[in-house]
């Protein structure tokens, strides 16, 4: 049944067909298709990572418009986008609010396709341009952070900045690179603003670019045991990207989109105080959520390890996240046997005891929960003085119990895991 | 006339409504955009004066320049203040009609002229060559005594739209 819109509309759609030669996306569109399973449900996160970008890109392209990269006017400008500009507090607001969902959805998307085993061969480079992309987000909030130029986010690159400085033999480098000089300054804003608005987008377009090419080439990657179970990946059963999944995605988007809408409204970014560089940072200082867990994590280090007077805490604390982000590049390459579904205990043990510590580190940082259990039992024994100057030098127990936490969780989860579900789909 | 089939009518609804409600959210979506991309228009009042820095005895030429302070902001743009050759102090709107440069006063050669295009205006702010299409707007000057026992010479110019 088609009406004179329906009949117009297809009119339509054959002028630009006729001359783009739209008829190769048109198979390459119709040829996809999602496989259905237990675990179908993880294959929404990527497009809505890639749904909350879009909404960046948009909602950041308008910021640009009326914002103004300079110490002086940067402050003003951004009060004048959230008091004077029609529905500035509206684009701004969710600007910062899908920042923050997207690292989140990143997070659980990382994290699926871990569980999914979605990595193993050929898709090892979809892996490795992931994490990649995670790391430049990271960047991305890093460097958008600083742009409002008040006291909150001048501080928190103050510190980031520092932190980077750790590294030894090329932190200081990296540090003057990063600050574009000594310290936090107006050449440091227009540093991290070309960075946020030129590099980084120009740099995303081209890893994102070959990441969903590749997800393209390869197709949707169904997990082991869902393919033995129908023994082999064309039997197992499937619906076509286009409509069906394309439409279920636009449902998740449009929660999304209401979500972030309601969220602007009723929690509006705040606008803070203006950047005092020469004064003392507010109490409380510290970086948006997705940083917290290697924040709080130099916090508790000490300053000077015991017995290795020469080892900073903030340098092994920086080699540590070093390397624990080498190893979640590597993944791939570290489960070479996925194909066989070969069980990987090792890493699955590794990857949930890092979950939890993520989340109570996380969550100490925030100031939800205090790690003090350890340190107050200690002096409840006698072991340790109560004194708390004497107390603050302990502050690695809280990194230490954060450890033991963690691990008692792992254990629980694990075994858990084992006994109640039969995990055919998830090795 | 062929029945419509009932399955076939409520489909036809749920893809009407489905399209009406994509439509919906597009604008939504792109009213407030429409809204935050033009900038909000600044107010002004009616009645507006502006009193210039200089008095009176100090517009005087500098040789063959008309000095650029004599050039003051009036409602966002620029307006110049003049001794014409006559003695007359005048003030005008100093944004030409053509393709909006700021105008130069000519005390020499007792004209108003603009450097981007070659467009002459007299002294009435009347155009009277080149490209220009319309006189420039004259503001209403008024010298207010300070004092009643100022000598002349020493009163403030107040500069204010013309009714």
């Amino acid at each position: 049944m088609r009406g004179p819109f329906a009949e117009w509309i297809g009119r339509v759609k054959s002028f630009f067909a006729d001359r783009l030669g739209l008829e190769d996306l048109q198979k390459l569109a119709d040829k996809k298709r999602v496989p259905i399973h237990r675990t179908s449900l993880f294959y929404f996160l990527g497009g809505m990572a890639l749904f909350l970008f879009g909404i960046q890109v948009v909602t950041g392209v308008l910021l640009s418009l009326y914002y103004k990269p300079s110490p002086d006017q940067a402050f003003e400008s951004v009060r004048a986008i959230m008091t004077e500009v029609e529905y500035g507090w509206l684009i701004r607001s969710v600007h910062s609010w899908s920042a923050n969902l997207l690292i989140g959805v990143l997070a659980l998307h990382l994290l699926t396709t871990y569980v999914m085993r979605a990595y193993r061969k050929p898709r090892e480079f979809t892996w490795l341009t992931g994490v990649l992309l995670l790391a430049m987000f990271m960047a991305f909030g890093f460097s958008g952070y600083l742009l409002p130029w008040n006291q909150l986010a001048f501080f928190a690159t103050k510190v980031g900045t520092a932190i980077v400085g750790a590294v030894p033999l090329v932190g200081k480098h990296f540090l003057l690179l990063a600050r574009s000089g000594e310290n936090v300054t107006g050449d440091t804003l227009a540093r991290f603003y070309s960075l946020h608005v030129v590099i980084l987008p120009l740099a995303t377009f081209a890893v994102l670019g070959v990441h969903l090419y590749l997800v393209q080439k390869h197709g949707m990657s169904i997990p082991q045991g869902v393919v033995e179970r129908f023994g082999g990946e064309d039997k197992v059963p499937s619906m076509p990207f286009v409509p069906h999944f394309l439409l279920r995605d636009m449902v998740g988007w449009y929660v999304a989109l209401g979500l972030l809408a309601a969220l602007a409204a009723l929690f509006p970014w705040e606008l803070g105080e203006k950047a005092t560089p020469l004064g003392a940072p507010p109490p409380g200082i510290q970086p948006e959520w997705y940083f917290l867990f290697m924040f709080e994590t130099l916090k508790q280090l000490p300053g000077r390890f015991f017995g290795f007077g020469w080892l900073e805490g903030e340098v092994v604390g920086v080699l540590f996240f070093g390397v624990c982000w080498l190893v979640v590049l590597l993944v791939p390459f570290l489960d070479p046997r996925a194909v066989q579904g070969h069980p990987r205990r090792l890493l699955n043990w590794l990857a949930t005891w890092a979950v939890f510590a993520f989340i109570l580190q996380t969550a100490s940082g925030l100031g939800a929960i205090r790690l003090k259990l350890l340190a107050s039992s200690l002096v409840q024994l006698g072991l340790l003085d109560p004194d708390p100057t004497i107390l603050d030098s302990y502050r690695w127990l809280a990194l230490v119990e954060a450890a033991l936490w963690s691990a008692a969780a792992t254990i629980a989860f694990r075994f858990g895991v084992r006994k109640w579900t039969v995990r055919e789909s998830m090795q | 006339m062929a029945e419509v089939p009932e399955s076939l009518a409520r489909r036809t609804w749920l893809l009407t409504g489905l399209q009406a409600s994509i439509g919906a959210t597009v604008v939504a979506i792109f009213y407030p955009v429409i809204r935050f991309l033009w900038p909000r228009p600044a107010t002004r009042s009616g009645a507006m004066e502006v009193v210039a820095t200089f008095r009176v005895n100090e517009l005087k030429a500098d040789g063959e320049q008309w000095p650029a302070r004599f050039t003051l902001d009036f409602d966002g743009k620029p307006c110049t203040v003049i001794r014409t050759p006559g003695g007359e102090i005048k003030a005008f709107n100093a944004v030409c009609t053509h393709t909006d440069c700021t105008v130069e006063y000519r005390p020499d050669k007792g004209d108003i002229f603009c450097n981007c295009h070659n467009g002459l205006y007299d002294l009435n702010g009347r155009n009277v060559s080149g490209p220009p299409p319309r006189p420039l707007e004259l503001y209403k000057v008024t010298l207010r005594k300070q004092k009643e026992t100022d000598p002349p010479g020493q009163e403030e110019i107040v500069i204010s739209r013309s009714a």
